[in-house]
């Protein structure tokens, strides 16, 4: 380690200790929060950092990164952030190397290359404008000068993640009116904020029921069930059992999600597993509300049964049955793996897509080299 | 047509000798070799000499679609790929560096897959697999370092290249069973997941592979098994087939019925033909001695009635889980991306 990578170590160490542990004792709740939470403390490690050229700043963020990812691994959302930076800081470091006429990651023409990137066209997105302008940079003799050149536009592209991760729920809620029409009946589960933000705005425009499930052990369908009321939806709580026998009578099934995989399956809370394949029987639509955060570029996840998070199994089988206690095993699995042939399609903050696109957005949001921090 | 400076198929059969080189790698190196004994003077000419060479090679290879596959990715780097040489002469030189580089660092591909595999393969895993395959050879043998896993793996009649297989996963100290093609969907149930190599990738999101990958991507689908295929990216081959007999190797002579003349009891026949002097009992081994009017001491198939039927089939890419290949994990849907932004304009 470089004098000057002890010292960032040193200063930043604080803020990602405080994480580290907050995360490990699951004080952080919700994958919106863990995300906010993980770009707070990226953003003083930028700002605090010292580094001389982009592979010192990348290679630093990644060790944060793992030291986080490995604190709560099930909490996917902190990975997928300190990607999305990742991936920020090199399209700003690629713009503003192209300002100054040089070649900014050099690509050599090979046939490799040729198949990974196509021909070489410009696909740029979303590239900031204002990083076309303001930087020259300097290669690692004037060591600060890099760092002091680039911060300010590493702070702005990190400053409009958190922008996109604060309105979240507004921009996801800008569409629901056009996905819910008059005098339909909603099957939801659970107690997702994106979903009740969704359905909250749709409740606006548009007069529709809602049958929440209730969502056991957790019973968090009671408290959706309240709020959606409380906006004066017309809300009806069910118990799981009954997803099934009403599944004829409804006309679309809305779920949140915990994380989206990268083959466009999903992981949402217990019990929609068991709503999907109902609705499926039914040729019933089912759509998910998601943040685009929540993309993770991980495939092989739900092949260990042991990726779902477990939850305390005492609100299945309390102590209070000590007779059964130590007879019955007890697990609480928390989440649910939902296959991407079983949802239709994903409401995101950029947009909607189906599951087999899911691939591309994950393309476009991080890089390759990314996926393993 | 002009006079060629390279015999191409006798270069192609000589790169394709060593063992590791597959054949779109040879086609590439075929290219290459091309290019270095040219005479052309112009570009056109270059590009026009290469197009007629590998035109050429891919006349006299008919049944294999991976060379084809080879060929067009030379051929679309050579004439799309924006190139910095100012010379002609500049110009091959570069071309035939980064074509031998690529046939280099393509050996390595194999390497990457089994690493991309290896995340997939729990402890205790049953594998299937079909015919023989380097790459998922590859990948079964890195796993065997750090995980436990049994493998079956079928015949694939008419070459037999399973027993290959066999031959060598047993030698690794992998547990190893032939299974007969036809008892693919007795042994599925016991599996955990189907692992085929390929000889190309389409841009459905298809596979073409050795005969008997469709049935048992089918099958795999019907027991809910993943079936994952494992190919190197110089496999994706820009091609669209709408049926198995879209195929290019798709011949007419293949599953033609035999023209008969009356009253014969040629044992030529397409149906289990019958010898007059033996009738065929339930077999359970296959020396049976038999007399017959041929030499063949026991019931098999002639030549002539192999050569009916197909060497390759083309398995529909919803009956495929995943690809694996060395630019990443895709979706069958996401082989195309590739595809379109190689080939497309």
């Amino acid at each position: 380690m470089t004098p000057a990578e002890s010292a960032n170590a040193a200063t930043s160490h604080r803020s990602v200790d405080i994480l580290v542990s907050k995360l490990r004792r699951r004080q952080v709740v919700g994958s919106r929060e863990a995300a906010l939470e993980t770009l707070r403390v990226l953003r003083q490690v930028v700002s605090k950092a010292r580094f001389s050229n982009i592979d010192q700043l990348v290679s630093l963020i990644k060790s944060v990164g793992r030291r986080l990812v490995e604190a709560q691994p099930k909490e996917h959302s902190v990975g997928n952030t300190v990607r999305k930076i990742l991936h920020h800081i090199r399209e700003e470091y690629n713009a503003a190397s192209k300002s100054n006429g040089r070649k900014a990651i050099k690509m050599d023409l090979s046939i490799s290359n040729f198949i990974l990137q196509g021909q070489m066209r410009k696909q740029n997105g979303a590239l900031k404008s204002e990083a076309t302008i303001t930087l020259k940079e300097d290669d690692p003799r004037d060591p600060d000068s890099f760092a002091r050149a680039l911060k300010p536009v590493l702070m702005e592209a990190i400053q409009d993640v958190l922008d996109e991760l604060e309105t979240v729920y507004d921009n996801i809620s800008k569409m629901a009116k056009d996905h819910i029409h008059p005098d339909e009946i909603i099957l939801t589960i659970g107690h997702s904020k994106t979903v009740e933000a969704f359905l909250k705005s749709a409740g606006h425009y548009r007069n529709y029921t809602v049958i929440v499930a209730e969502t056991g052990p957790s019973y968090s369908g009671h408290t959706m069930a309240k709020a959606l009321s409380a906006a004066g939806i017309s809300t009806f709580l069910v118990p799981d059992s009954s997803i099934y026998a009403i599944m004829s009578r409804v006309t679309k099934v809305i779920l949140g999600a915990h994380a989206i995989l990268a083959n466009g399956g999903m992981f949402a809370i217990t019990g929609s597993l068991l709503a999907a394949t109902a609705a499926r029987v039914h040729s019933t639509p089912v759509v998910v509300c998601a943040g685009q955060f929540k993309l993770t570029p991980l495939w092989n996840l739900y092949h260990e049964f042991g990726a779902l998070d477990f939850a305390d199994p005492s609100s299945v089988l309390g102590f209070e049955e000590g007779n059964l206690v130590d007879k019955v095993e007890v697990l609480n699995p928390y989440y649910d793996y939902v296959g991407p042939e079983m949802v239709d399609v994903f409401i995101t903050n950029d947009g909607d897509h189906p599951p087999s696109s899911v691939y591309r957005l994950i393309k476009e949001t991080y890089d390759d080299e990314d996926h393993d921090l | 047509m002009a006079v060629l400076p390279l015999d191409v198929y006798e270069a192609y059969l000589r790169i394709l000798k060593d063992p590791d080189i597959s054949q779109p790698l040879a086609a590439i190196g075929v290219s290459t070799e091309l290019i270095q004994a040219s005479n052309a003077g112009t570009t056109a000419e270059l590009v026009n000499e290469t197009f007629e060479a590998l035109s050429e090679l891919k006349r006299r290879t008919p049944g294999s679609v991976s060379v084809q596959a080879g060929c067009d990715l030379f051929i679309a780097f050579m004439t799309l790929f924006p190139h910095e040489a100012d010379t002609l002469s500049a110009l091959k030189a570069e071309l035939v560096t980064q074509g031998q580089k690529y046939v280099a660092e393509a050996l390595s591909y194999r390497d990457k897959i089994a690493q991309f595999t290896l995340g997939f393969i729990k402890d205790d895993s049953v594998i299937l697999t079909h015919s023989y395959s380097r790459v998922v050879m590859k990948a079964l043998l890195n796993a065997h370092k750090t995980k436990r896993i049994s493998v079956y793996v079928t015949e694939a009649r008419p070459n037999g290249l399973g027993l290959k297989t066999y031959a060598q996963l047993i030698e690794a100290g992998i547990p190893c069973t032939v299974v007969l093609d036809s008892a693919v969907a007795y042994v599925m149930d016991k599996v955990d997941f189907v692992l085929v190599g390929s000889e190309a990738v389409v841009e459905s999101g298809g596979l073409i592979n050795a005969v008997g990958s469709n049935q048992m991507a089918i099958l795999a689908q019907a027991a809910r098994k993943p079936f994952y295929a494992l190919a190197e990216s110089y496999k994706f081959h820009r091609h669209f087939p709408l049926s198995q007999y879209d195929l290019p190797t798709h011949t007419p002579s293949i599953l033609s019925f035999p023209v008969l003349s009356a009253g014969s009891s040629d044992t030529h026949d397409q149906n289990s033909g019958t010898s007059p002097e033996v009738a065929p009992g339930p077999d359970d081994g296959n020396s049976r001695a038999r007399q017959s009017s041929q030499a063949v001491p026991e019931w098999r198939m002639t030549a002539e009635q192999i050569s009916c039927n197909p060497e390759v089939d083309y398995t529909r890419p919803d009956l495929i889980s995943l690809v694996f290949s060395d630019v990443g994990i895709l979706t069958p849907e996401g082989v195309s991306q590739y595809l379109v932004g190689m080939f497309a304009g």
